[in-house]
Order: structure tokens, then C-alpha cells, then sequence
């Protein structure tokens, strides 16, 4: 498992244009060793460039990438000893498998014996010895995976960079081979560098994950934090599922006391008042709360005194099996999201009280899209 | 209903017997004019089987001098193909060859780097925008003074050089067609441009070099302008010598045809070597 300290990969200020457009810009990042660090972003952001980068296959036009404390900006691809799988796999259809496994090590004037070994290992470790000698071109999808990560393992690479290796899957299977690719990075306790768009993927899989945006990083964290504490407006909406409701809210203070409000309600924030007094943009902030902590209140019970709570009307039901999806309309006209069980049955048009704890929510600065927290 | 599949088997077949048809009447007629005695190269009406099937035609291809029949006594002074055939074989797979050779490594640089910008691929288009008689005045001059008219040397550049355009375009279809990836892959696996162009690309567009250099091949083959400008004795080839089966009187007819046939065989030989990569070659676009 990834230990913090031991930089096997270090990216420094690196930008990349094509043809005068963007794609990376100014991008600092470490990568561990032994760790599972996802690439997190809409398709266009960036991750796929950074990891060609990594790899030698593009070169920054601006910034150093280091390989244990030795620069390798430079380094041609054949040099850097790193592992790509493609997102299509890139096998070489006219040789068979075993020919492609063996080919970087035949490439590299490893002794036949010796080859001979490795691809046998490999092979069985990923459980391949039946169809060694077939042509790759024959292959089922899944089997072409496994001789994509086959043909990477066999040359001992320093790191693994997999480049949405799932897209091509059905969904059913496609969270199979997840929990497959999981397995094997603790079976060869390799660094794994993975991209994909696919927040699932990288909430499952990663140790790490690194959520990227139009050529620059939003935040890097735990999956846990990225869910928890995003640090920016959009990682907030990009992550999770229905994606997070975001309410603009004005901070007053009245009577000593501060107050976020909203035409719906008023939430006394007096214990983060002095973050929330950094903000730039006061009054004026975003207020974001998670729709599975949105719950319905029912109003026989008595409620803990610090709950706010909202009357509104249910303006769409959405079944989820177990979990139903409501969206919400307050009196001042704003939706909202929720989950909640599916316990009994919901119809639009009828009216109930919703509510949250003030300690859920997170407070965003509206113009520069960064969390306060 | 059966009617319906009656009309699409017929109108099917019927197509395809009218195209081949089309396609093979010229070569049915000239096997057929190679057997026939003078009498009845333009005999009317014409006989699609000779009434008096004779092998003279064919025998003063390579005996000119021979002491049977009349077509010996037409193309006495003729010289036995022996020496055009040969040149034929000798100067058509080298250029060939060249071609290819050269079309591929210029059609690799041009796909993989952009090599030459947009000038470049474009430039070697221009030797085919002319009529090649408006190249063969000035290369006249050129091949005088650099003493390459009828040599084997100078068709050889000749057709290497008026070639190379649709082998370096052809190729570069097909190299364009093996997906990056799979060259990248191999680079990361250690593998050096070379080998990568040799062991990985080179294997994967196997079948459509193979269609670039049977057009080629068939190309130079049948060239007759310039091998009919630039040469005159020494490096004859067997288009020209067909031409040389022509007297005061007019063409005799049976030994061109008799030619026609004997140097077809190369390129059938050739076609079929060829054939099975040619298959792969039009089920390549199925290579992701």
C-alpha cells in the first residue's frame, strides 16, 4: 500500500500546448510508490496527455518530470522502463500471444531461456497458458486485456499506466473486471497509474485520486476527501451521484450572531465564522449539501434543535430500486435533489418538510470555485 | 415470389457474364490470333477458332530465322526475343522493388512525422500531372549527356523514379490505417524506430505492399514510351519488341499476338504469387 514520502514519479510545473491550444497547464503532482493513483476527469481535461507525458510518448513543452530524483524529461520512451496499457490494448495482432508477451523482452536481448521463463510466470500468474499460441487477433476482449497487462509485467516495469483500459466493456462486465484489476495490483503490488471519466472507477480503485479539469488539477486526496471535502465547486458537482444540490446563500450577521441565508432558510454559522470571513466574494457564497443528507422530516417527531428544516413540494420521483431519487422544489422555487429509501411511495405535487444538519454542509466562494473548510 | 429470385439470380448473372465478357473478349481474341496463319489475321468474316491452328507465330519469336512456314519469311530480320524477355525480367523487379522499397520508407517518415509538410507528398504527385512525353525531351538531353540511353541502368531510374507516386501514396494509405498505439506500444516495450517500422508496421501492412507492387509491377511491364525513347538495341524491352514486329506492309498481326501472350505469363506468375497476401490486403480495414 502506498506510504507517503517514497516519490517514485514527480511532475513539476508542467504545461503542455498543442498547436497553441492548452491541454495541461502548470501541473504539479507526486505519484508513490505501490500506490493506485486514478486520473479523475471529463473527457478533454488533460489525464490522458499527463499520462503520455509520464511515459515519454509527449513532451511537456514547459516543466520537469522526475523518476526517483532523476530528471527524465528528456528521456526517450524506450529508456523510462514504464508499462502503458491502451485503451484498446494495442496488441500486435500478426504475432501470437506468446510473441507478444515476449516481445519487449526479445527487444531488450534477454536470453531465450530466460524469456522463456518470464512469459511462462506471467502467463500463468494471469492464468494465459492456454492461449499462448494463439494469434492475438483471436483473442475475446477480456483476454486481450489480460495479455495487455501480460505483455506490461513481463518487462518489470517501474510503473504501470493504464489508459481506461474498461471502456470497451459491457457494464456487467465492466465491474468485474474492477474488482479483477484490483487484485491484481495487491497480486504484483505495482504503482498503477489509471485514467478514466468514470467517478466510480476511481472512488472503487484508487488510493488516490487526482480530479482534473480543463488542464489543471482541482484536488488530489483519498477518495474518502474527494467525496467528503471537495476542494472546489467542481469536484463538488462532479463527484457523486445525483450530483451535490448548490444553493447560492448571503452571510449576514445580525445581533453578533452569523447567519447563512437563503429566501428558504437561515443557518447560524458562528463556528466557521473566521474561514468564512476570508471569502472574497461576501456576502455571497454557495452553499452544497449532499442529496443522500437531505432526509424527509416528519413533522410528529420531535426534531433535535439545531436540524434546518425546508417545506417543500415533490416535483419528480425517480425509483432507484431500494433508494428512490426525489427531486424537490422549495417555496422560493429552488430544486433540490435527494435519495432517500424507498419506504413508502412519493407523488408529485405533495407536500413535506425537508431537512439537514448545518455540520453536513460545504460552503463554496462563488467566484473562485474554492471550498471553505 | 420464385419469380422475383428467377429475375435477381438472372439480372446477377447476366452482369457479371456481360462485364466478364468485356473484360476477356481482347485476351480471348489475341490466344486466338496467335494461332493463325497470315491468311487469317484479318480474314472476314473472322474466326474466333483458326481453321488451320499453326505454332509459326511462336516459333519466330524465338527462331526469327527459321526455315519453315511464311511468318519467317515476314520478320526475317527481327532479332529473337530472348534478349527483351530478359531485359524485361531484369529491369521490371528491380525497379519495382526500388519503388516500394523507397515509397515505403518515404510513405513511413510522410505518415509517422509529417515529413516534407504538405509540399512533399504533393511534390512527388507532379510526375504523374504531365504526359510523360513532356518529360521524355528534356530527359532526352539528361540521359545523353550522363550516357544512360540504352542502358538497363537508365530504365531502371526511369521507372523507379515515374513509379514512386503510387507507391509512396498506396503505402501511406495502408501505413496510415496501423493504428499508433500499437507502434507506441512496441516503443515502450524498448524497441527502437527501426524495429518498430520492421517488426510491427512492415508485418501489419504485408498485404497491401504486396498490392502496391503487383500495380507496379504491372505498370512497368507494360511501359512502352519510354522504353521505346530511350532505348535502341542493348536494353530493349518487350513492349517495344512487340512494336518491332512491323513491316512495310503493315503489323504482322499473329507474332505480336504470340508476344502478347508469352509476356503475360510473367505478370499471371507474378498475380499469383501475390494472391493470397492480397486478400489481406482487402481485409485489412478489419485491423483495429
Amino acid at each position: 500500500m502506498a506510504r507517503e514520502g517514497q516519490i517514485l514519479i514527480r511532475l513539476e510545473n508542467i504545461t503542455k500546448e498543442f498547436n497553441g491550444t492548452i491541454a495541461v497547464r502548470d501541473l504539479n503532482l507526486e505519484i508513490w510508490e505501490g500506490e493506485f493513483l486514478c486520473f479523475l476527469g471529463p473527457s478533454g481535461c488533460g489525464k490522458t496527455t499527463t499520462l503520455r507525458m509520464i511515459a515519454g510518448l509527449e513532451r511537456p513543452t514547459r516543466g520537469e518530470i522526475y523518476l526517483r530524483d532523476q530528471r527524465i524529461t528528456d528521456w526517450p520512451p524506450q529508456r523510462r522502463n514504464i508499462g502503458f496499457m491502451f485503451q484498446n490494448y494495442a496488441l500486435f495482432n500478426h504475432m501470437s500471444v506468446y510473441e507478444n508477451l515476449a516481445f519487449g523482452l526479445w527487444v531488450r536481448r534477454v536470453p531465450r531461456e530466460e524469456i522463456e521463463r518470464r512469459v511462462r510466470s506471467v502467463a500463468q500468474a494471469l492464468e494465459l497458458e492456454p492461449v499462448l499460441h494463439l494469434r492475438a487477433s483471436r483473442l475475446d476482449l477480456s483476454t486481450m486485456q489480460r495479455v495487455a497487462l501480460a505483455r506490461i509485467l513481463v518487462i518489470e516495469p517501474q510503473v504501470l499506466l493504464l489508459d481506461e483500459p474498461l471502456n470497451n466493456f459491457r457494464p456487467g462486465l465492466r465491474e468485474l473486471m474492477r474488482a479483477e484489476l484490483k487484485r491484481w495490483q495487491y497480486q504484483f503490488g505495482r504503482t498503477m497509474v489509471y485514467v478514466t471519466h468514470d467517478q466510480e472507477e476511481a472512488l472503487t480503485l484508487g488510493d488516490r485520486i487526482v480530479v482534473m479539469n480543463a488542464g489543471h488539477i482541482e484536488q488530489v486526496g483519498t477518495p474518502d476527501e474527494v467525496y467528503q471535502r471537495p476542494a472546489t465547486l467542481f469536484v463538488a458537482s462532479f463527484i457523486g451521484r445525483p450530483s451535490m444540490n448548490l444553493l447560492p446563500v448571503e452571510y449576514r450577521i445580525s445581533e453578533g450572531r452569523a447567519f447563512l441565508v437563503s429566501p428558504d432558510f437561515e443557518i447560524p454559522v458562528d463556528e466557521r465564522r473566521e474561514i468564512i470571513e476570508k471569502s472574497r466574494s461576501l456576502p455571497n457564497l454557495i452553499l452544497g449539501v449532499r442529496p443522500e443528507q437531505l432526509r424527509i422530516h416528519d413533522p410528529q417527531e420531535s426534531s433535535p434543535p439545531d436540524l434546518i428544516r425546508i417545506p417543500a413540494q415533490v416535483d419528480l420521483v425517480r425509483p432507484q430500486g431500494r433508494k428512490l431519487i426525489l427531486d424537490v422544489k422549495t417555496r422560493s422555487g429552488a430544486l433540490l435533489q435527494m435519495v432517500v429509501p424507498s419506504i413508502r411511495r412519493f407523488v408529485a405535487g405533495e407536500q413535506l418538510e425537508i431537512a439537514f444538519y448545518p455540520h453536513q454542509i460545504l460552503l463554496f466562494d462563488p467566484q473562485t470555485g474554492k471550498g471553505l473548510c | 415470389m420464385s419469380n422475383r429470385i428467377w429475375v435477381s439470380w438472372l439480372t446477377r448473372w447476366g452482369i457479371v457474364l456481360i462485364v466478364s465478357l468485356i473484360t476477356l473478349a481482347p485476351v480471348i481474341w489475341v490466344l486466338s490470333l496467335s494461332f493463325k496463319p497470315p491468311q487469317e489475321w484479318l480474314a472476314y468474316p473472322p474466326t474466333l477458332i483458326p481453321r488451320q491452328p499453326t505454332f509459326e507465330n511462336y516459333l519466330v519469336l524465338f527462331w526469327p530465322g527459321n526455315p519453315v512456314g511464311v511468318v519467317s519469311e515476314m520478320v526475317r530480320t527481327a532479332e529473337p526475343v530472348t534478349r527483351a524477355f530478359l531485359n524485361s525480367l531484369l529491369i521490371v523487379p528491380i525497379s519495382t522493388a526500388l519503388s516500394i522499397t523507397i515509397g515505403f520508407l518515404a510513405a513511413y517518415g510522410i505518415s509517422r512525422f509529417g515529413a516534407g509538410g504538405n509540399f512533399l507528398p504533393f511534390s512527388v504527385l507532379t510526375t504523374r500531372m504531365f504526359p510523360p512525353i513532356a518529360f521524355a525531351v528534356p530527359l532526352l538531353v539528361y540521359y545523353r549527356s550522363l550516357g544512360l540511353i540504352d542502358t538497363h541502368l537508365g530504365l531502371i531510374l526511369m521507372y523507379t523514379t515515374f513509379t514512386l507516386a503510387f507507391s509512396l501514396w498506396m503505402i501511406k494509405g495502408f501505413i496510415d490505417g496501423v493504428p499508433r498505439h500499437i507502434e507506441e506500444a512496441a516503443i515502450l516495450d524498448g524497441a527502437s524506430r527501426w524495429r518498430v517500422m520492421f517488426t510491427i508496421t512492415l508485418p501489419l501492412i504485408r498485404g497491401g505492399l504486396a498490392a502496391a507492387a503487383l500495380f507496379v509491377f504491372i505498370m512497368n511491364w507494360t511501359e512502352f514510351l519510354f522504353a521505346l525513347v530511350f532505348t535502341s538495341r542493348f536494353a530493349v524491352t518487350l513492349p517495344v519488341q512487340v512494336s518491332r514486329y512491323a513491316g512495310a506492309v503493315g503489323r504482322y498481326y499473329g507474332p505480336q499476338a504470340a508476344l502478347g501472350i508469352v509476356a503475360s505469363i510473367p505478370v499471371l506468375v507474378a498475380g499469383y504469387l501475390i494472391q493470397r497476401y492480397l486478400v489481406r490486403a482487402f481485409t485489412f480495414g478489419l485491423v483495429k
